[in-house]
């Protein structure tokens, strides 16, 4: 039993790359076994930034951090980032060993990393049990102990070592201790980074921004794995798990987008949904057939609302969740799922004809307005 | 038993085994090219593939034993696992040494499947066809003229093998194109 | 004939699997196949000789069991 664990264990750190698992438990288990430590510094959800402006800011007791944990006389540790970005070129320049990862969504997901850093492709892996333990992929490679933390977890720890743990657990709440980066984009005054914690109001964080928009209609929460609520009920909702669970999502990874509401939503979900359809790793069936037909699906219904097809959407939905290696199917359809829900008025304007919004030119990215 | 009805016994097993085998290889190849996923002929498919193989073992049992107890040629009992030591037709029963040891590793591998590493046992059972070939080398050269039918046998065996073999290399379905799509993308 | 008293739970490996559909004939009742062939996993628990030949037949041996 480590200090440090320990310490972790008390200040209740949980990982903030939108999984939430303990770290202490992640920490023993890795130190148990040995296990290679990756830095997830990737930034892979739509509409984040908080790992670049860590690694911008805070290198130095990101390095702090991850050498508290890593095991070993020798601890082998990477830093993860992607191909070509700013962050992947300041790890580089810091003399950190780098681990580029390809422009692929599902890239940055742990068990990509875990398989690229083992020499293979970044993408997603059967996990049968924890990678911490060392494990094998589906066609019986041997993986070493390994074990991935997203830069914000560990920049955290860092802080935790220095500060302590009363200091970490005097932000949030009990059941969700501790401050938290959220970056505020989108159709928003100034667009930036917040340090806030679980338990402040979605209204307290957009005021970061310079406030809700009085012309904006919705806001995403958590990306494309998150959800998508009205403008009404992001004045009124707490950012902690309960209240997000209620809107069918979660805290997610300090994410918070302002649609921009001259574009016609239904829109903006379709190109998301298409985003993650495109962005399947091509292993599982589910995914690489199932979510192309979502995004077809949903096409379909924003031309021609009918209650068949709300149905029939549904019954997709239903049949993307845990059937994928990684949960990039369900993060989908947890977005697919609150979009239908939230833009049912939106949905009845296209039944009537009577949506005014702009349609999105073709050039534009999934990326573009969230940035 | 006399020595030339060992002889025949042996021969006669030879081709059967030569004819389960072409057909095990052939379901194989059904399992592994299918154009649409078919659940309940798929099963079948892959039953018969597993228990016509096991029933061919005993045929390949009979074949190997009679033609070393046969007093005629010497085939001796290290001949059947270490090729090129007979006496009689070094070559050609040698052959067939070399087909019996690829099958008997590609046996084990299957039997033991899920205890090895998944890209092993797929290694090892692509060379079925090494073996199957193989097979067929060693019996169609050793059969002799007198004995057309069993060539005949033989050689069609290798027709069938051989064409299902092609539409294996040429027959795609849609998980497999959707694979290879995906994976043109930037991984790594 | 009488099954052992703990059922055995089967998981897919989803990356090896390609949509044979063997796995929903050996487990009517546990598997079903959506409209690609993949399967979806009713219950996890499944009686544990069905579930040892199952996992045997799947040709691309991507059914299995945990612990």
């Amino acid at each position: 039993m480590t200090d440090i664990a320990e310490l972790l264990e008390t200040a209740g750190l949980t990982g903030r790359g939108g999984a939430a698992f303990s770290t202490a438990i992640k920490i023993k288990a890795a130190k148990e076994n040995g296990a290679e430590l990756i830095v997830n510094a990737c930034d892979g959800e739509i509409g984040a930034a908080k790992d670049a402006w860590i690694v911008e800011h805070h290198l130095h007791e990101l390095i702090e951090g991850a050498a508290l944990v890593a095991s070993g006389k020798r601890p082998r540790i990477s830093y993860a980032a992607h191909r070509g970005s700013r962050t992947a070129e300041l790890i580089a320049r810091a003399g950190l060993p780098l681990l580029e990862v390809p422009h692929r969504y599902v890239s940055s997901e742990e068990t990509s990393l875990i398989s690229l850093a083992h020499g293979g492709l970044a993408k997603p892996m059967t996990k049968r049990a924890p990678f911490v333990f060392g494990g094998r992929d589906s066609q019986g490679r041997r993986v070493s102990p390994t074990v991935v933390l997203n830069a914000e977890t560990v920049w955290r720890i860092s802080q935790i070592n220095r500060l302590g743990a009363e200091w970490f657990r005097s932000f949030g709440t009990t059941a969700e201790p501790g401050p938290r980066l959220v970056w505020v984009g989108g159709h928003v005054a100034r667009p930036g980074m917040c340090e806030a914690a679980a338990g402040v109001s979605l209204s307290d964080l957009l005021d970061f921004a310079g406030g809700l928009p009085a012309d904006a209609r919705h806001v995403g929460v958590g990306g494309l794995g998150g959800v998508v609520i009205t403008a009404a009920d992001a004045r009124t909702t707490i950012w902690d798990t309960p209240s997000m669970k209620q809107l069918g999502g979660a805290l997610g990874p300090g994410i918070v987008t302002v649609w921009n509401p001259a574009e016609c939503p239904v829109e903006t979900a379709a190109r998301l949904i298409s985003y993650g359809a495109g962005e399947s790793a091509g292993q599982c069936g589910p995914c690489m057939f199932g979510l192309p037909a979502l995004a077809a699906d949903w096409a379909d219904l924003a031309r021609n609302p009918t209650s068949k097809g709300r149905q029939h959407l549904k019954l997709r939905l239903s049949q993307l969740e845990r059937r994928g290696a990684c949960a990039h199917p369900d993060g989908v359809a947890r977005f697919a799922q609150s979009a239908l829900r939230t833009l049912a008025p939106e949905f009845a304007a296209h039944a009537n004809h009577s949506c005014q919004k702009v349609r999105t030119p073709k050039a534009r990215t999934a990326h573009a307005q969230f940035a | 038993m006399s020595g030339s009805a060992l002889w025949y016994l042996s021969r006669a097993t030879g081709v059967v085994t030569i004819v389960l085998l072409t057909i095990v290889v052939c379901l194989g190849v059904i399992t592994a090219g299918r154009r649409r996923p078919r659940g309940e002929s798929a099963t079948i498919v892959m039953g018969l593939h597993r228990w016509l193989s096991l029933g061919m073992l005993v045929f390949l049992g009979i074949h190997i034993v009679t033609a070393i107890l046969d007093g005629y040629v010497s085939i001796s009992w290290l001949a059947v696992l270490v090729p090129f030591t007979s006496g009689y037709e070094t070559l050609l029963v040698g052959l067939g040494t070399i087909a019996l040891d690829l099958l008997v590793v590609v046996m084990v591998t299957s039997y033991l499947r899920h205890r090895i590493p998944e890209r092993r046992w797929r290694f090892v059972h692509w060379a079925s066809y090494a073996m199957w070939v193989v097979a067929l080398f060693h019996g169609f050269l050793m059969g002799t003229a007198d004995q057309a039918g069993l060539r005949a046998v033989t050689l069609a065996c290798a027709a069938v093998g051989g064409l299902m073999a092609c539409w294996r290399v040429v027959a795609t379905h849609s998980d497999k194109e959707r694979r290879k799509l995906i994976d043109a993308q930037e991984w790594s | 004939m009488p099954s052992s008293p703990e059922a055995a739970r089967v998981a897919i490996d989803r990356v090896l699997c390609t949509g044979h559909g063997v796995c929903a004939q050996t487990l009517p009742g546990a598997i079903v196949l959506d409209e690609w062939g993949y399967p979806i996993l009713r219950h996890e628990a499944v009686e544990p000789e069905a579930a040892a030949l199952a996992v045997k037949l799947c040709p691309a041996r991507a059914l299995y069991l945990r612990s």
